[in-house]
């Protein structure tokens, strides 16, 4: 159990609400980004390049990794949402149906993690 | 006697009160049928966009990455030669930024308690929105791919 700033013990699952809220907003301010640094593209072949170079290095592919982890979560939790909507005794598995979104995010992102960060790794450079 | 006026208000603010113990903003029956439609709408655009969000971000930094790529103006040139690619990309922008922007407008509306203060973030949210929403459209629509080699998957 958690009792942290919302006056009342909450149980780890319930963060789940948070992390969802969260990763969504986390994505939505991306996006606002994406479409300014997309845009770019309008203004020929070396504005656009350099603009992409602004994501070749390490700090911004680890902010990528993580952008791919919120949206994992993001719609992993969001079909879990809608299940538990649309066939309410779901909710009965309510804690092993979060935890099991959290092991499926962390499960994807070992696979996915390794092969984005390939080109800064020690085996991305043989 | 004043007919029709309210004199003791005090018995209505105490049913008030019962009936609405958190002071939540009270629907109207047209914000009720608005709202149902919204969440209709996050949950249905929300289905589409677990496959489209998530395959732009497996082509663009997994299947990329594989396959030895890199994201430059040859790459998009290519990729939005296909009108497929781009009515994907234009959907793409209009169910992610409807689906986010309204998300953020249920968490302001949960967070910010002042009426004034909430309506005014919302409305400048809306129109941030629709600014990007149209740049986005016609950067999407109007790029002119010329005669850039193929290169990349799906291209």
């Amino acid at each position: 159990m958690v009792v942290g700033p919302f006056g009342y013990r909450i149980s780890w699952a319930q963060l789940a609400f948070f992390g969802h809220r969260a990763s969504g907003v986390g994505v939505l301010v991306f996006l606002f980004a994406h479409v300014v640094e997309t845009a770019t593209v309008a203004l020929g072949p070396d504005v656009y390049n350099f603009t992409q170079g602004f994501y070749h290095n390490l700090p911004a592919r680890l902010g990528e990794i993580l952008l791919m982890a919120a949206l994992v979560y993001h719609s992993l939790n969001g079909l879990r949402v809608i299940v538990m909507d649309f066939w309410p005794r779901t909710t009965v598995y309510y804690r092993p149906l979060v935890y099991g979104v959290v092991i499926a995010t962390l499960a994807a992102m070992i696979p996915l993690g390794l092969i984005m960060i390939t080109p800064y790794a020690p085996w991305g450079h043989v | 006697m004043a007919v029709g006026r309210t004199i003791w208000d005090t018995e209505d603010a105490a049913q008030e009160r019962r009936r609405n113990p958190a002071g939540a903003p009270r629907l109207t029956p047209e914000g009720v049928r608005r709202e149902r439609l919204w969440w209709y709408f996050m949950r249905i655009s929300g289905l589409i966009l677990v496959v489209m969000a998530l395959g732009h971000m497996l082509i663009m930094h997994v299947l990329v990455q594989l396959s030895g790529h890199e994201v430059n103006f040859a790459f998009v040139s290519s990729r939005w030669g296909n009108p497929f690619w781009r009515i994907y990309d234009l959907v793409l922008l209009l169910l992610a930024l409807v689906h986010g922007v309204n998300g953020t407008r249920i968490i302001i509306g949960d967070y910010v308690r002042n009426r004034t203060l909430r309506k005014a973030l919302v409305a400048l949210l809306a129109a941030i929105t629709v600014v990007w929403l149209i740049a986005g459209m016609i950067v999407i629509i109007a790029f002119n791919p010329g005669n850039g080699p193929k290169v990349g998957p799906f291209s």
